[in-house]
């Protein structure tokens, strides 16, 4: 904890509006402690930056425990750093050495439009969700809860699935800015439980046809998003869209 | 330091033995025809587990609503950071729960400080929250053959817990997001992502709206309707380091406060024992390591101040499991004031662990070796794997090492029980209000009150309101005087903090101001302590305005402007909360003061001159504020000194 | 995609299979031709649908890329996988469209040497198809052409296979491992069936 810590080049994006054309510049920053968060190292970068009068970088964050999905980054080309299952804001610098030069990039997608920075408007994965992305239950007219009992294996898979923390890693790191991995994710969750039965066709359609709307790319089978999702979730649920999706234009009512 | 107003508040509390309140009330509560309904506008501020369900449930009645939230999604409200469970009172383990037991632990819990009849309503639908969330699709634990699985949490002695594993607030956040979502396809919610509330919109003593900043593009936005619903979450980021998202902030209920809305027992705060220690003066943030571990993990530190071994090098007999020692009934699962104050204790007395000292062991040895590291993976896999990765330490094989953090605001604007504040029109939900967690909140009741507020309490309450006032409340324009003032006393305070242009960054300010919350209105309060902080946070406030730097311009994106806005508010509301505490002459609850406490060091509380919920109501900056006392009354259960022992 | 892709799959199964009565002799191979040219209006019409099929992947190919080009926009000044499953940072998935393109080039090649007859055809004039055939992969251009094609070949349908069970939902965790290691197995095969006939024609 004590002693010098490192010493760091970062190359930040910086672009002052979504119409700014924007660019990488420089900065040095030293006596950065191994047990610093990525973000804190950035707070220690913006108050140097605020005394030498340069504006503050924007980036998001909120709740700095990996579980709001607000914090972004490209680090050094991989979303969200170099560890895996990892939110940006629960990456620690002991990942980095001292001299280290490290270039930070917003997402890029066509679907998330800069706004300032290293800040993208991520509202479409909001659109997705609302196409289809619920059960349909007003307050006040559940059942009693055990009145639907659920595969504890089921429920265990939902669960995988539910936990995405729709922060967009898997469009970042995709090299077709697909969407496939969070609207899956949600698909499945819906599917795997009873409760989402009645309008799993509907919700597949609509929602894989929002998703395209958006201008989210198509799905290659690389699995990148996978690997950078920092809540692990699978790309086995991709394959249970699909499922959902083929069965739903072949079998079901919709559209007709 | 302040005026008593002379006769007492009313939380107009409906009549009838304490199991009819509720039902009494909605027989009185006047409704609104479905096909009126669709000419209301109802404003809801915050997403979390209040603000989406109270919105997403008004929406799917009739209702046209506006969500609004500073997030870039209403999915990412902190509700979402809740790792542990929500209570309800099913009863599924046959344990002997019931809706008075669940009752009466959230009353003793709160410390005898909360209002009896809202925290028996709470009890009375906590089984309904169940319902709805697994009708969403919320996957709760199950058992093998489908039914839901329980867990127990601190201050009682059932398991009334249901779980999501560690990610409970997140899986009924996502809940009450897809049932908003829903509403927004449906046309019934527009949602306003990425908007911040400067200010509320009153017109003749009856709210009509709010004004709102854009955070993308800098603009002010007048936005009216026909009521307001606040939900907008609690104020511990006053201490700097909390538990809290970093944007959580006390602006939105402060701008209502300074327009008339009573602030209820602003001191009331909890300090959650079981969070990660800081590590270094760049610290932004504390993380919260559930309170569930302690079901599994005992707590403990070397009995010899001066032991230097490693922990686990530490033999059994030289182990001082204090919690275990003190409060033999209840043991690890003390309420949550109760055992932070016994590990702040233990490090003041010289025991603490760690490079700063100022920490405790939580251990799994034993429940490792009695369950397996597989059992204790299935339920904390994801909290050891937070821990590691902060600390880089592995916790199935080093005890964690653990200190209390501020984590929840039991204080909040005052609301009646329909959930209405002082200023007719305007309605405080969940942590953003006062009324159901007393002086201290119990584990996993949270989310519980969030809900029960948003899908079951505000739902029947508005329609109160709307059915009284609405067809007299004409739309009001943006020319309109009120809404002029508004938005032209939002703008100038943008302006003049931009041009200060002195030379210390928000940050460094809003630490200096943690500092002093946490040294002196923390977990051990003095009176002479107290005043003094009110005076250092007076200094302060002219500091930031003096000698705050903010570059930038107000008609864009500035997260720093954003940051210095909200502890201008914040650093307003110190000095309420100090002055709360200085004039609380007990101790209850989240509130310890060093003067009144047990020759064993527990709280004492004092009924008899302050079985009272304290609202002040705003006179101006610096201005002594006014104290409105509206009496605490236990009919239902005995007021008697807690002990866990 | 996925759908013509493992219709394309099922014809080069019977293609190979077909061609690998090379081995049988010259006797089973003209027979073989023989029999498929028996029926021409059949054989036009398998044709016609193979190139439908053929041209439909081609189609969705440039479509997609295209898309996706588009979908990400600006791209990233740095861009590294992190996946740890991988053996190299070359990988067939992130090169479909080129050995597709490869594929293609090899294609014509092919097509230009047994249908269309582009290419010198005096060495095999008047010659049996087993002949003609044993000519041709003694060439040196259809040699190099060739194996490198396979080579293509290969690497497409690495990936291909298990992409397309994928993305026709064909997925169970039980299974995985299976459908992968066995794509695999079939592209290998695919590679090497073929490659042999070009090995064995140099012998004869």
């Amino acid at each position: 904890m004590s002693g010098q810590g490192m010493n760091l080049t970062l190359r930040v994006w910086r672009q002052a509006g979504s119409e700014d054309k924007g660019e990488f510049r420089f900065y040095q920053l030293n006596n950065v402690s191994e047990h610093m968060s990525f973000l804190e190292m950035l707070d220690v970068l913006n108050e140097q930056l605020i005394k030498l009068g340069e504006e503050p970088v924007a980036f998001d964050h909120d709740c700095r425990e990996g579980i709001c999905g607000m914090c972004s980054l490209m680090i050094n080309g991989q979303a969200h750093g170099p560890d895996n299952e990892t939110t940006t804001c629960q990456l620690h610098m002991r990942r980095f050495r001292d001299g280290d030069t490290i270039t930070i990039e917003p997402w890029r997608a066509k679907a998330f439009p800069v706004i300032r920075d290293l800040v993208v408007d991520r509202t479409s994965f909001d659109r997705v969700i609302s196409a289809g992305g619920f059960v349909s239950v007003n307050a006040g007219n559940a059942p009693d809860a055990n009145c639907l009992p659920v595969p504890k294996q089921d429920q265990e898979k939902a669960m995988d699935a539910a936990a995405c923390i729709g922060c967009g890693a898997c469009v970042a790191a995709c090299k077709n800015a697909s969407a496939m991995l969070f609207t899956s994710a949600k698909v499945s969750q819906m599917s795997l439980l009873p409760q989402g039965k009645p309008e799993r066709a509907r919700r597949v359609l609509n929602m894989v046809a929002r998703m395209d709307e958006e201008g989210f790319g198509s799905c290659t089978n690389t699995s990148e998003c996978e690997a950078a999702c920092p809540a692990g979730i699978s790309v086995d649920n991709i394959a249970r869209l699909n499922r959902e999706y083929l069965k739903a234009v072949v079998f079901s009512d919709e559209g007709i | 330091m302040f005026k008593v107003a002379d006769s007492p508040l009313d939380g107009r509390v409906p009549d009838g033995p304490i199991a009819d309140k509720w039902d009494n009330r909605k027989n009185e509560l006047k409704l609104v025809s479905p096909n009126n309904k669709r000419k209301y506008e109802v404003i809801v501020v915050g997403t979390g587990l209040a603000g989406a369900s109270a919105a997403a449930s008004l929406a799917e009645m009739g209702y046209n609503v506006k969500a609004f939230c500073f997030q870039d999604s209403p999915r990412r409200a902190h509700s979402i950071a809740a790792q542990g469970g929500i209570n309800a009172a099913k009863n599924y383990p046959n344990d002997g729960d019931s809706i008075w037991r669940l009752f009466y632990d959230t009353v003793k819990g709160g410390d005898y400080r909360a209002r009896e009849s809202n925290v028996y309503r709470l009890a009375s639908v906590s089984g309904n929250i169940i319902d709805q969330c697994v009708a969403q699709g919320v996957p709760f634990a199950r058992e093998y053959g489908g039914t839901l699985a329980n867990r127990t949490f601190g201050g009682a002695q059932v398991s009334r817990t249901f779980y999501a594993r560690g990610q409970t607030g997140q899986q009924l956040l996502l809940g009450a997001y897809s049932s908003l979502m829903r509403q927004v396809s449906a046309g019934k919610v527009t949602l306003m992502p990425r908007r911040e509330m400067m200010d509320l919109i009153v017109d003749e003593g009856v709210t009509r709206g709010i004004v709102c900043r854009n955070l993308k593009t800098g603009e002010m936005e007048a936005h009216t309707g026909h009521a307001v619903v606040l939900a907008t979450g609690g104020y511990g980021n006053v201490f700097y380091l909390s538990t809290n998202a970093k944007g959580c902030n006390v602006t939105a209920a402060w701008r209502c406060h300074r327009r008339g809305a009573y602030f209820a027992n602003p001191c009331y705060t909890q300090i959650h024992p079981t969070c990660i220690p800081v590590s270094g003066d760049y610290q932004s943030k504390l993380t919260l390591m559930s309170e569930s571990l302690r079901n599994d993990g005992r707590v403990w530190v070397p009995k010899s101040a001066d032991d230097t071994r490693a922990p686990n090098e530490i033999p059994e007999d030289d182990r001082d499991y204090y919690l275990e020692r003190r409060y033999p009934a209840f043991g690890n699962m003390v309420p949550r004031d109760v055992a932070s104050r016994a590990a702040k204790e233990r490090c003041d007395a010289g025991f603490g662990v760690g490079e700063t000292k100022q920490a405790v062991y939580l251990d799994f040895k034993h429940a490792i070796e009695r369950d397996g590291e597989d059992a204790i993976r299935s339920k904390y896999g994801n909290l050891f794997h937070m821990y590691e990765k902060i600390t880089a330490e592995n916790p199935y094989q080093v005890p964690m090492r653990i200190y209390p953090a501020v984590h929840y605001t039991m204080g909040g604007l005052w609301v009646d029980y329909n959930l209405e504040s002082s200023v007719p029109g305007l309605f405080v939900l969940g942590e953003a209000n006062f009324s159901d967690h007393g002086a201290n909140r119990l584990g996993a009741s949270a989310l519980m009150q969030g809900l029960a507020d948003g899908y079951f309490v505000l739902p029947y309450t508005v329609g109160d309101h709307i059915g009284k006032h609405g067809s007299s409340l004409k739309p009001l324009g943006n020319d309109h005087p009120v809404v002029q003032e508004a938005l032209e006393s939002a703008t100038s305070r943008v302006n003049s903090i931009l041009a200060v242009n002195g030379t210390k960054s928000p940050d460094s300010i809003h630490r200096q101001l943690g500092q002093i919350m946490w040294d002196k209105c923390g977990m051990a309060r003095t009176a002479a302590g107290l005043k003094q902080a009110a005076e250092e946070i007076r200094a302060l406030r002219d500091v930031f305005w003096n000698e705050v730097k903010v570059l930038g311009s107000g008609d864009s994106f500035n997260q720093n402007l954003e940051h210095a806005g909200r502890l201008a508010d914040f650093l307003e509301f110190a000095e309420l909360f100090a002055t709360d505490a200085w004039h609380r002459e007990e101790s209850c609850g989240g509130h310890f003061r060093e003067e009144h406490q047990t020759e064993d060091n527990e709280a004492r509380r004092d009924d008899e001159k302050f079985c009272y919920a304290a609202a002040w109501e705003f006179q101006g900056v610096g201005e002594q504020p006014m104290l409105h006392k509206e009496p605490m009354e236990f009919n239902e259960v005995a007021l008697s000194t807690r002990s866990y022992k | 995609m996925a759908i013509t892709g493992l219709l394309l799959c099922g014809f080069l199964v019977v293609h190979l299979a077909g061609n690998l009565l090379l081995f049988a002799g010259a006797e089973a191979y003209n027979a073989y031709a023989h029999k498929l040219h028996d029926n021409e209006d059949l054989l036009h019409v398998a044709e016609t649908g193979l190139a439908l099929i053929f041209f439909t992947h081609l189609y969705l190919a440039f479509k997609l890329s295209a898309e996706n080009r588009i979908a990400r926009g600006r791209g990233y000044a740095e861009n590294q996988s992190k996946r740890q499953d991988l053996i190299s940072k070359v990988r067939p998935e992130s090169w479909m469209l080129a050995t597709g393109l490869g594929l293609l080039a090899y294609m014509i090649l092919h097509l230009a040497d047994f249908t269309l007859e582009f290419r010198d055809t005096s060495h095999y004039e008047g010659l049996a198809p087993f002949d003609k055939a044993v000519s041709l992969l003694n060439d040196p251009i259809s040699i190099i052409g060739y194996l490198v094609g396979f080579a293509f070949l290969f690497a497409h349908l690495s990936h291909g296979i298990s992409s397309a069970f994928q993305s026709l939902g064909l997925n169970h965790p039980k299974y995985n491992a299976v459908i992968k290691w066995s794509g695999l197995a079939f592209a290998l095969a695919l590679a090497i069936g073929n490659a042999s006939l070009v090995f064995w024609a140099q012998s004869q």
